[in-house]
């Protein structure tokens, strides 16, 4: 035995480069939130389209909007669209002073603008995807019922986005639970009465509330529920955007928010190693990420990289 | 609750998160976890969803992923918040074995040692030629020079193979971990292979690294074997010892991804293709209880196997064996007849042993019998004897059968049920070296009668 320490085919050097990536990238998500707020704010409209900024504005105005009708039905007041109308812009900008609620409406709406962009280009349906026919015409009953429910929730969605809503319901249990609080603070008027309808307007939200009825949580029982096949949703172009992030984020163990901004341009990093870590082959990433960005240069040797080590960067990088 | 949702177990948590009730498989996972029922919810995730509905007091689902002792686990969880605590239900329950993640040919981390002490490292080719030498040391520095000088050649014509005279190269998982000498240079290194990968999983070529093991006098391959020397029949115990444990993790992959096909999880299929997957299954289902049968056959064939003389309680071992098996009954509307909790009798023998006795008795019974049929377990203490009786409705045996039975490999002229003819050759075994016996009894269309007997506790 002599000199030791040869350097093995070494993916050291791959690993600093993507460390590097993600730093930025991460650094570009972290700027992203205050930005936007600021956008909300001004008439600043550089980094995100006008069209996400507005629907991210009109999402948390919308989440404020039927809160205050809640709340004012509780009280008992027979026009309580009118008082909304006027209250709810100063909840909503609560809403967007909490990084992760006003970061969701944003996932969402940058999903609707990815699912149109997919449409325009390569003519995949928004709602009914391949992959989602195909679950519905299963000959076992829960999945092809559970699909049905999807593709209903899918067609609402779409609606809803369109007329820049977002339906308490539809929000992640974390989420509502979140935007309940903040709304206990902005109501906080030590007026004991109003205070008796606030909570009785929550206690009711909470009961009506059933996360796996929600589009969110249906489509994470039907790619759960595909087990192994769920990386059969990791082809954009047959699963459609929704599965694919709801499939991305269970595969690689990130927030399915975190996963849907991370299909956008400045990403790709991010993407192609979320991929990786679900066990795609460097082919099939490169697939993925061509059909969204057409003319996107990937990073080179990505097949150099095992699918754990990219999680375990992906998982250094979320810190 | 959704429509289409397939419950698999349902539960129920207090306010403190305590498992009140739940039922398999939640509870056992519950129970390999660390937890007892009633007692703290001990699955990490699940507990986490429990305590978010209850404070959030709002019906939460997710998937909760766990691990027992050699599954990863996960399944959907709806818990819906009441005032007494937490209603659970369980659907889409999976479990795969947890296989150590294998990329192609090996582990990295085992390159990464080779290549820290390796004396000599080159860069091969698909067919194993040699495209580079990137370094050696001192003493290997000759043969690496007359590598580059021919680079092109297959690595095998610059060293030899001890005990290896068949036309190189030969497939490299064959000399992966081969001994080789390089000419006159003084020791003996390990040759390990490192296949890298290419398009589509072919082997794009090869690290190969020559390790230096101890110095010492290599053992001439062509010299007789010593008369001492085990030599004997070669396969004689080798597929327990050494082929069972490597044997079942990939039997069990196969088992779980093909009922991952057949069951339609990875996505909607043809009926025969689902029919097909099932075969597969069942195929290498029928090869696990090979495996297994075999393994037991050379652990108990091996001299001076023993089993242990314990006080035990029949009675028990045949409940267990019936709630082992209860699904497989269940599944063909069976009715396994045991005997009351409060009936004991006392017997001496190994317990795990006894166990697999009756599950071998009682698996026969269960796929011998007509559906919707009875099967009855019976024990009786009588004098020197203690006995359990497993008696079925099935076709039985003649008398020319009942004296083959218990031989090795017979299978009385079946095929493609599963069995492997070894269970009651092993079973009898078992229950002569506990001091006890196994003996049949049956009219042919009256079903049949086995009876193990034991020494009494």
């Amino acid at each position: 035995m002599a000199e030791p320490a040869f350097s093995l085919a070494d993916d050291t050097a791959l690993v600093a480069l993507f460390a590097e990536r993600l730093a930025l990238s991460d650094k570009a998500l972290d700027d992203a939130r205050p930005i936007l707020r600021h956008l909300l704010g001004t008439d600043d409209h550089e980094l995100f389209s006008d069209r996400i900024v507005a629907a991210v504005g009109a999402q948390l105005r919308d989440i404020a909007f039927q809160l205050v009708v809640a709340v004012e039905t509780a009280a008992g007041n027979p026009e309580p669209r009118g008082v909304a109308e006027d209250a709810c812009d100063s909840l909503a900008l609560a809403f967007a002073d909490h990084s992760v609620l006003l970061g969701h409406a944003h996932a969402l709406a940058l999903e609707v603008a990815l699912a149109e962009r997919l449409a325009a280009r390569l003519g995949l349906e928004p709602v009914l995807s391949p992959l989602l026919q195909e679950l519905i015409a299963t000959d076992d009953a829960a999945t092809s019922a559970g699909a049905m429910n999807l593709l209903a929730a899918q067609a609402r969605f779409g609606q809803t986005q369109r007329r820049g809503e977002l339906p308490l319901g539809e929000l992640p249990g974390d989420l509502l639970h979140a935007a309940l609080i903040v709304m206990r603070t902005w109501i906080g008027t030590g007026d004991l009465a109003r205070d008796a309808h606030a909570a009785e307007a929550e206690r009711a939200i909470r009961a009506g509330y059933d996360e796996a009825s929600s589009r969110l949580g249906l489509l994470q029982r039907l790619v759960a529920g595909m087990g192994g096949g769920a990386i059969g949703a990791l082809d954009l172009t047959h699963g459609g955007i929704a599965l694919f992030a709801t499939a991305l984020a269970l595969g690689s163990g990130h927030e399915r928010d975190r996963a849907v901004l991370s299909l956008s341009e400045g990403q790709l990093p991010r993407l192609a190693l979320a991929l990786l870590a679900c066990g795609l082959k460097a082919a099939a990433v490169e697939a993925q990420v061509l059909a969204l960005h057409p003319d996107a240069a990937l990073p080179l040797g990505l097949d150099g990289l095992r699918p754990d080590r990219s999680a375990a960067l992906l998982a250094g990088a979320d810190r | 609750m959704n429509p289409g949702v397939v419950i698999v177990a349902r539960a129920r948590s207090d306010r403190d998160e305590r498992l009140l009730s739940a039922d398999e498989p939640l509870a056992a996972l519950q129970r390999a976890c660390g937890g007892a029922i009633p007692g703290i919810v001990a699955i990490p995730q699940l507990l986490e969803l429990v305590r978010r509905a209850g404070h959030y007091r709002m019906k939460l689902a997710r998937v909760v992923h766990a691990r027992d002792e050699s599954n990863a686990i996960s399944a959907w969880v709806e818990v819906s918040p009441d005032d007494e605590g937490c209603a659970l239900a369980i659907s889409n329950w999976r479990a795969a074995p947890l296989a150590s993640a294998e990329p192609m040919g090996g582990d990295d981390d085992l390159a990464g040692v080779a290549a820290q002490c390796a004396d000599l490292h080159a860069r091969l080719d698909a067919r194993q030629q040699v495209l580079a030498v990137s370094r050696a040391s001192v003493l290997l520095e000759p043969v690496a020079a007359t590598m580059r000088e021919a680079c092109g050649r297959p690595w095998t014509d610059f060293v030899e193979i001890a005990g290896n005279s068949h036309r190189q190269p030969l497939h490299w998982r064959l000399l992966d971990g081969a001994e080789v000498t390089c000419g006159d240079v003084p020791g003996r290194w390990v040759a390990r292979l490192f296949p890298l990968g290419g398009e589509h999983g072919a082997v794009a070529g090869f690290d190969l690294y020559l390790v230096a093991v101890d110095a010492g006098p290599l053992p001439d391959p062509d010299a007789p074997a010593s008369p001492g020397d085990p030599v004997g029949d070669p396969l004689d115990g080798v597929l327990g010892r050494d082929l069972a444990p490597a044997l079942r993790q990939p039997i069990a992959r196969i088992i779980a991804n093909a009922e991952t096909i057949r069951m339609r999880l990875a996505g909607p299929l043809a009926d025969e293709y689902a029919g097909y997957a099932g075969d597969i299954a069942d195929a290498a289902r029928h090869l696990q209880g090979l495996v297994e049968d075999l393994a037991d056959l050379d652990a108990i064939e091996t001299p001076g196997f023993a089993p242990a003389h314990d006080r035990i309680d029949l009675a028990d071992a045949a409940r267990r064996a019936a709630g082992i098996l209860g699904v497989r009954a269940r599944e063909r509307s069976i009715v396994v007849e045991v005997p009351d909790d409060a009936v004991k009798v006392p017997a001496t023998g190994e317990y795990r042993r006894v166990l697999q006795v009756l599950l071998n008795l009682l698996g026969n019974a269960l796929r011998y019998s007509p559906e919707g049929s009875t099967v009855r377990l019976e024990v009786e203490l009588r004098g020197e004897r203690a006995s359990v009786t497993v008696t079925d409705d099935g076709p039985g045996l003649t008398p020319d059968q009942q004296t083959k039975v218990f031989d090795k490999f017979e299978r009385l002229g079946r095929s493609g049920d599963g069995g492997s003819g070894l269970g009651l050759y092993i079973s009898r075994f078992l229950a002569r070296a506990m001091g006890g016996d196994l003996s049949v009894a049956s009219v042919p269309g009256e079903g049949a009668r086995f009876t193990l007997e034991l020494p009494p506790g």
